[in-house]
């Protein structure tokens, strides 16, 4: 990916403000609508530290969900995200504490998250399984990885400069916002701006037109489940640097939120449809509803009720206002 | 004698459209009558007005002398219409008696559950009446298409339909096939029977329609007799002109520029294939559905895989293993079936266009956008996209458009050799003379060009020579000055030596 990045416009800000769609400009005014139900139920929902914490909180899943958006569009599912965060999160961590160097750990742990993927992505495009079925079967396998390598144990005592990493932050903005922030701006890139962005639609929206018009299938589909391994990798990094420990079992129902930030955002589950600015704004508006929801001291399983429900009237919208004509 | 059925004055609105006004004809009992005209002519609006799927803005019709009003397809199929539409309805895993009283089964005597015999029983009496050979119990998909469509039909005699219209009925049929079906519809007929006939076959219409209506823009353009009115004049009150008899035109240069050695599938039963095409050529490929073909063109353009033979391009032997190959060689295939195998239909018809080609149109790993529209307006406007908006999604434009979308396609890919199959199934009269032009023009450019068609007249005005296929080989090679439909056909079915003007006879295997 160091090629996409070097390459990678100077100010995407504006371009990305220049792309948002129809579907992306009906996410926003969700967003704001809770946003605003909120600051009216909740004094200081949107103080500066709050809105910061609201942008921290979904940042790790909005970093899984970025991932998940491009295996969806390419007409796939990832279930194994959480258990490939767990395996590349102890295995970081497991690096650490034997006193590897720090930059090394990193490259490990995104390592095997890539290669997770990349199994992930042979199975699929070259076994010829259903994604689903493939994901479900590697997501006990992956986790079962993790608890066998660990014995079932947290790994604790990764090192305070590891961490300095992925907990500090710049000029007040926690370093986990900014390097999501960063993932999407070149996720962004890679659908809108490269071949690949184009194959991974194309094979979403008709996988047998794609291949006789020269598409290569399996190639797109395997990076697409190659970079959702990564990206879980990367979430881990930064949940172990908030940590400091590593536990086997972390990232459990991981995939479940990053799918319903994806469909919020207007990624269609039958492939061929999707947003990156879309999952951005629906990971926010996950999180936005769990922060305030928690300001306002309600109950865990009220909070799951409202995250259903916010799930469902969003796909309930999406449904009604693409029904016309 | 009260008319079958009557439409009186209907008038359809969508927001912003007329899509019918004042559409006023009758049939009578027994009565084959064709609908005919261009696609959009509101030929689909008013049988779905008919099918109680949609209800008219105003005016009225009659079955029977009484006054319909359907608010669902269920009071319609009641009322004694049935549909049986292009793409079938009928669900592949269920049998030929379930698909047949899908909705609503026969219930044993406690009403809960299906009688499966009684249903088989009623299923085998109505196909007796039309075709005793199918076996209610066997799973629809293990049917052919022509069998299937006779299950729909013997559907509709279930519900005692009095009208049944068909919306190209014979758009996947062998010749042989369709005889089956005329002789079926003709009993339909003797019955009292309305049958509602539509197709861009003109000579299926005249083979065995008796009356039919001229839509055109959403009106009535008039009802004919078609015994005593020329297909040309059909034609010309379709379009609302005269479409010119064209003659072909030969661009064929002399140097060889496809060569192909003994080719054999090893996924479908064509065998040792050999041709050439050169320069500027439009070679045909004829032969009944199921000869090989599709299969052949298949192979060419890499997506099926090759057993033995080789593929010579300019001289040099071609190591064909996928499409991607196939396309970096030249090789663009237009398939037949444009919506499963041609179009993304979400995307636009720029990216559509674009799709091969994205590598070429890429700069430091990073799509050119700019390139790909200036390249898409220059190329789409020559091939005459209507209407010319490049960034709208393809599915939203007619059949004709977007099969010109896939000619953009590979002139963008830089394509030097063509593979049409089947260039206009689907598509209306007018659009089809542009894209005979356009594949004419293609080979003045000295493109090579490879036409498969089902539609003898269509094979006769393009090509400069003709291969006929017969069980996956080649059965004949004709020359132009020996193009005739008779020799075609009768390369097609085997007996050229014997003679025979019927091509009644089937494969001996498909």
């Amino acid at each position: 990916m160091s090629d996409i990045t070097s390459s990678a416009p100077t100010r995407p800000s504006k371009k990305l403000f220049a792309s948002l769609s129809l579907r992306d400009a009906g996410t926003l005014i969700g967003l704001i609508i809770i946003m605003a139900v909120f600051a009216m139920l909740v004094p200081g929902f949107l103080s500066e530290r709050n809105l910061i914490n609201i942008l921290q909180q979904s940042s790790i899943n909005a970093c899984i969900a970025l991932g998940m958006t491009l295996v969806i569009i390419s007409g796939g599912i990832d279930l194994s995200v959480g258990p490939t965060a767990a395996i590349a999160a102890v295995l970081t961590a497991a690096l650490l504490v034997a006193g590897y160097p720090v930059p090394l750990a990193i490259a490990a742990g995104l390592g095997i998250g890539m290669v997770c993927g990349l199994v992930n992505g042979v199975l699929v495009a070259y076994v010829g399984l259903q994604p689903f079925i493939v994901t479900l079967g590697t997501l006990s396998t992956y986790r079962a990885i993790a608890l066998i390598y660990t014995g079932g144990n947290p790994v604790l005592g990764v090192p305070a400069s590891f961490r300095s990493l992925f907990n500090g932050s710049v000029a007040g903005i926690p370093n986990s916002v900014v390097i999501v922030a960063v993932v999407a701006v070149i996720a962004w890139i890679v659908l809108k701006k490269t071949p690949i962005g184009e194959y991974l639609l194309a094979v979403g929206g008709n996988e047998e037109a794609s291949y006789v018009a020269g598409v290569p299938i399996a190639l797109t589909k395997i990076t697409a489940y190659v970079i959702s391994g990564l990206l879980a990798a990367l979430a881990s990094l930064i949940l172990i640097g908030r940590l400091g420990a590593a536990e086997p079992i972390l990232g459990n129902l991981w995939e479940l939120d990053a799918i319903a930030a994806a469909a919020i955002g207007g990624a269609s589950l039958m492939g061929g449809k999707g947003s990156i600015v879309g999952t951005i704004l629906g990971a926010i508006i996950l999180g936005a509803m769990r922060n305030g929801l928690t300001l306002m001291n309600v109950q865990a399983f009220y909070q799951l009720l409202a995250t259903g429900l916010i799930i469902l009237v969003a796909m309930m919208i999406d449904r009604l206002t693409r029904g016309r004509g | 004698m009260t008319a079958r059925l009557r439409f009186d004055g209907i008038t359809k609105t969508f927001p912003g459209v007329k899509a019918l006004t004042d559409v006023s004809f009758e049939i009578a009992p027994g009565e084959i009558h064709a609908l005919l005209g261009e696609n959009g002519a509101g030929k689909s609006t008013l049988l779905r007005i008919l099918s109680g799927v949609g209800k008219p803005t105003s005016g009225e019709f009659y079955v029977d002398g009484e006054l319909a009003s359907f608010k669902k397809p269920e009071s319609a199929r009641l009322a004694g219409i049935a549909m049986i539409h292009q793409e079938l309805q009928q669900v592949p895993n269920l049998t030929v008696a379930q698909n047949m009283f899908l909705g609503h089964q026969i219930k044993t005597a406690g009403g809960v559950l299906v009688n499966r015999r009684e249903q088989e029983k009623r299923a085998a009496e109505a196909l007796a009446m039309i075709d005793p050979s199918i076996d209610p119990s066997a799973p629809i998909k293990t049917l052919k298409v022509a069998q299937r469509q006779i299950v729909e039909i013997a559907r509709a005699l279930l519900d005692k339909a009095k009208i049944i219209a068909m919306d190209e009925p014979t758009s996947s049929l062998t010749p042989a096939e369709f005889e089956r079906l005329a002789t079926i519809i003709e009993k339909l007929s003797g019955l009292g029977v309305a049958i509602i006939y539509v197709s861009h076959k003109m000579d299926e219409v005249f083979r065995i329609c008796h009356r039919g209506t001229v839509m055109r823009d959403g009106k009535v353009v008039g009802s004919v007799d078609l015994k005593d009115t020329a297909e040309a004049d059909v034609i010309a009150m379709m379009v609302g002109r005269e479409l010119q008899h064209e003659e072909h035109n030969s661009f064929v240069k002399e140097d060889v520029r496809v060569e192909v050695r003994d080719l054999s599938s090893a996924v479908t039963h064509v065998r040792g294939v050999s041709f050439t095409v050169r320069r500027g050529e439009v070679l045909g490929i004829a032969g009944l559905v199921g000869s090989g073909r599709t299969e052949l063109l298949r192979l060419l353009a890499g997506v099926d895989t090759i057993a033995s033979g080789t593929v010579h391009i300019d001289g040099s032997v071609l190591k064909l293993t996928t499409p991607r190959s196939a396309i970096a060689a030249g090789i663009g295939l237009l398939p037949e079936e444009r919506k499963r195998e041609g179009i993304i239909p979400g995307r636009s018809v720029s990216v559509n266009m674009a799709l091969p080609s994205f590598g070429k149109f890429s700069k430091g790993g990073l799509v050119r956008h700019r390139a790909v529209s200036t390249s898409a307006n220059e190329l789409l406007k020559r091939v005459n996209l209507r209407p010319f908006q490049i960034d709208r999604a393809i599915r939203l434009f007619s059949g004709g458009n977007q099969q010109k979308a896939i000619i953009a396609r590979w002139l963008a890919a830089g394509s030097e050799i063509l593979l049409f199959d089947e260039p206009t199934r689907g598509i209306d009269v007018g659009a089809k003379s542009e894209i005979y032009h356009l594949i004419e023009q293609l080979a003045a450019e000295g493109k090579s060009i490879i036409v498969v068609s089902s539609e003898l007249p269509e094979v006769i005005r393009l090509s400069d020579r003709v291969l006929v296929m017969r069980n996956g080989r080649i059965a004949a090679e004709l020359d132009r000055d020996q193009l005739s439909e008779q020799t075609i056909v009768a390369h097609a079915v085997g007996d050229a030596g014997l003679k025979t003007k019927s091509p009644q006879q089937e494969p001996s295997h498909v």
